[in-house]
């Protein structure tokens, strides 16, 4: 009972060689059959995905059937509004995002989580060290992969379902910010607030509650104690000359609409 | 008629042995310095345990997929510009109308952007579900570690594909999906920001991000898969694959231990005799595999 480990693991290699040998069945042409057979079901499921994503899109392609639109328009680095949203197998790192969203813990979502889960998977052969390989004799390894596959499904499934609040319905909020943040009836920050609705600034930011919350974008609701419109002006048409290199420039939106966005922040002082 | 027949049977034997030696004398050549058919006999003319199941399909189903995006990724890298420029006649970014004018002019263009942009799930789900069967046999133990790590490496490196391909059509859902992937990057600590720089190539995603994209999409990564199916493909050859751990016929599955009768153990299937003390671990009876 006291043999090493490595001597009964490469006994029982040898019978393994031994056993395959003297028992084992050819693998070609007899396993590779198997293979050749799945390998065409690979190909055929792939010609029809292709086929259903085409023929089930109209509209030239902008329009999707069941599998989605060919394209969406053009990139456009304008546009703020468009909620990101990557392909489907990264949707559980988009999801874990939401869940470490603040500003000091976003990077555990980012780097830390996956980082965690690669040394783990690269390690496992070095961890799990028995030799038994039967499922029901590795309960612990079981459990792990069990609650390891439905937390990734479920965290796939919440990004995939996971709904940014969009301009329209953020808007109806507008009247209830003014209340709150007391600047009921004042024109200038009441048109700002609504273009910060509209405009996606709540697709990374926080205010009162609402908002993504991503890359570590700060909460605004009290943005108004720290500065002045003056300042704001400044900032949202170059937060990069402020430090910020991960906001881009708003100054397309006009400077009529910057003013009334500078005035709205600045009346953001916290809200009662 | 008659006459005919033996006259052929006369000359063919000579015909052929020329046609022969003209076929084989430059795989000979080629043979005599690189052993391909000892190679190819390794790897065909193996043996494998016989209780080998269908899950063990999934391995060389997920190389048949990767396959297809080689060749249907070589196919749209002919005709696919990466550029961020506005195309005079279009009026929409080139790369862009590149993949529009792919799905809606080029022959069967449609059909080969499909079945790229959907292989890609393929191979992601095939990946996923071959590292499970793994896992689920135990089979990344000894002496199969090497062979389970450049497994999750091709994982991590099937994951970065579809992390840069995604961004190559060029519209809404790639741009930003990708500014955001890139902001991401840029959290981690000491290299994240250095990284984000690299790959956005500039003060903004534009230019730069697409061809920096494309060169790791189609020359880098794809470089390092081949390299590492080859050794992955390379291991399982030379250290087989593992018999399903339930079976009763497993390959190397324990043997009682010591037959009292004086018969030499291990290579033996037992006689039923001495395994008593172990009854679930060998299965008594039949007339064993060796046929």
């Amino acid at each position: 009972m006291a043999r090493e480990l490595g001597e009964l693991n490469r006994e029982g290699f040898a019978r393994y060689k031994a056993d395959v040998k003297n028992e084992g069945k050819p693998f070609f042409p007899r396993a590779i059959l198997h293979d050749t057979i799945m390998s065409l079901v690979v190909v055929c499921v792939t010609v029809g995905l292709a086929a259903i994503w085409y023929y089930g899109s109209s509209n030239k392609g902008l329009t999707g059937g069941v599998l989605g639109p060919l394209y969406a328009p053009p990139a456009d680095p304008g546009t703020t509004s468009f909620v990101p949203r990557p392909d489907w197998y990264f949707y559980f790192l988009f999801y874990l995002l939401r869940i470490f969203k603040w500003p000091e813990t976003v990077f555990i979502a980012t780097v830390g989580i996956p980082t965690i889960c690669l040394i783990l998977l690269l390690g496992l052969p070095f961890y799990d060290r028995r030799r038994e390989r039967r499922p029901s004799r590795r309960p612990v390894a079981m459990i792990a992969a069990v609650l390891t596959v439905l937390s990734m499904a479920v965290l796939t499934w919440k990004g995939a379902t996971a709904n940014e609040a969009l301009g329209s319905e953020l808007v109806l909020l507008v009247p209830k910010w003014a209340h709150q943040q007391g600047f009921e009836g004042k024109e200038l920050p009441t048109k700002g607030a609504t273009l910060f609705a509209q405009s996606g600034c709540l697709n990374c930011h926080t205010y009162l509650g609402q908002g993504a919350g991503q890359l570590g974008a700060p909460n605004l609701s009290a943005i108004g104690a720290t500065n002045d419109a003056a300042f704001f002006l400044q900032y949202i048409q170059n937060p990069a000359a402020f430090g910020n290199k991960v906001m881009g420039s708003y100054s397309y939106l006009g400077q009529p609409n910057l003013h009334a966005l500078a005035a709205f922040l600045a009346a953001s002082k916290g809200g009662k | 008629m008659a006459t005919t027949v033996p006259r052929r049977r006369k000359v063919k034997p000579r015909r052929q042995k020329l046609v022969e030696q003209a076929v084989l004398a430059p795989l000979d050549w080629v043979d005599e310095r690189t052993a391909f058919v000892k190679g190819t006999k390794w790897f065909l003319f193996r043996h494998v345990p016989r209780d080998v199941s269908w899950l063990q399909t999934l391995g060389s189903a997920t190389l048949t997929a990767f396959i297809v995006q080689a060749l249907t990724g070589a196919i749209l890298a002919m005709y696919y510009q990466p550029s961020a420029a506005i195309d005079p006649q279009t009026g929409k970014p080139v790369a862009y109308s590149s993949i529009q004018s792919i799905t809606n002019d080029v022959t069967l263009g449609w059909l080969v952007r499909g079945m790229h942009r959907w292989g890609a799930s393929v191979f992601i789900i095939l990946l996923f579900l071959h590292m499970g069967r793994v896992f689920l046999f135990g089979a990344y133990k000894y002496p199969r570690e090497l062979t389970w790590i450049t497994g999750v490496l091709l994982l991590a490196t099937g994951m970065l594909m579809g992390f840069t391909g995604y961004l190559l059509p060029w519209d809404q859902t790639a741009y930003w999906a990708t500014a955001v992937g890139i902001n991401l990057n840029g959290t981690a600590p000491f290299l994240g920001p250095w990284l984000a720089q690299f790959l956005a190539g500039g003060p903004e995603i534009g230019n730069y991000t697409l061809a920096k994209f494309y060169a790791i999409h189609m020359l880098l990564l794809p470089g390092a898969i081949f390299a590492l199916i080859g050794v992955h493909i390379y291991l399982v050859t030379r250290l087989g694959v593992t018999s399903p751990p339930w079976s009763k016929e497993e390959a190397g599955r324990d043997r009682p231990p010591k037959v009292p009768t004086g018969r030499r153990a291990g290579l033996v299937r037992p006689s039923g005799d001495g395994d008593g003390a172990r009854p679930g671990l060998v299965r008594s009876g039949g007339s064993g595999g060796a046929s």
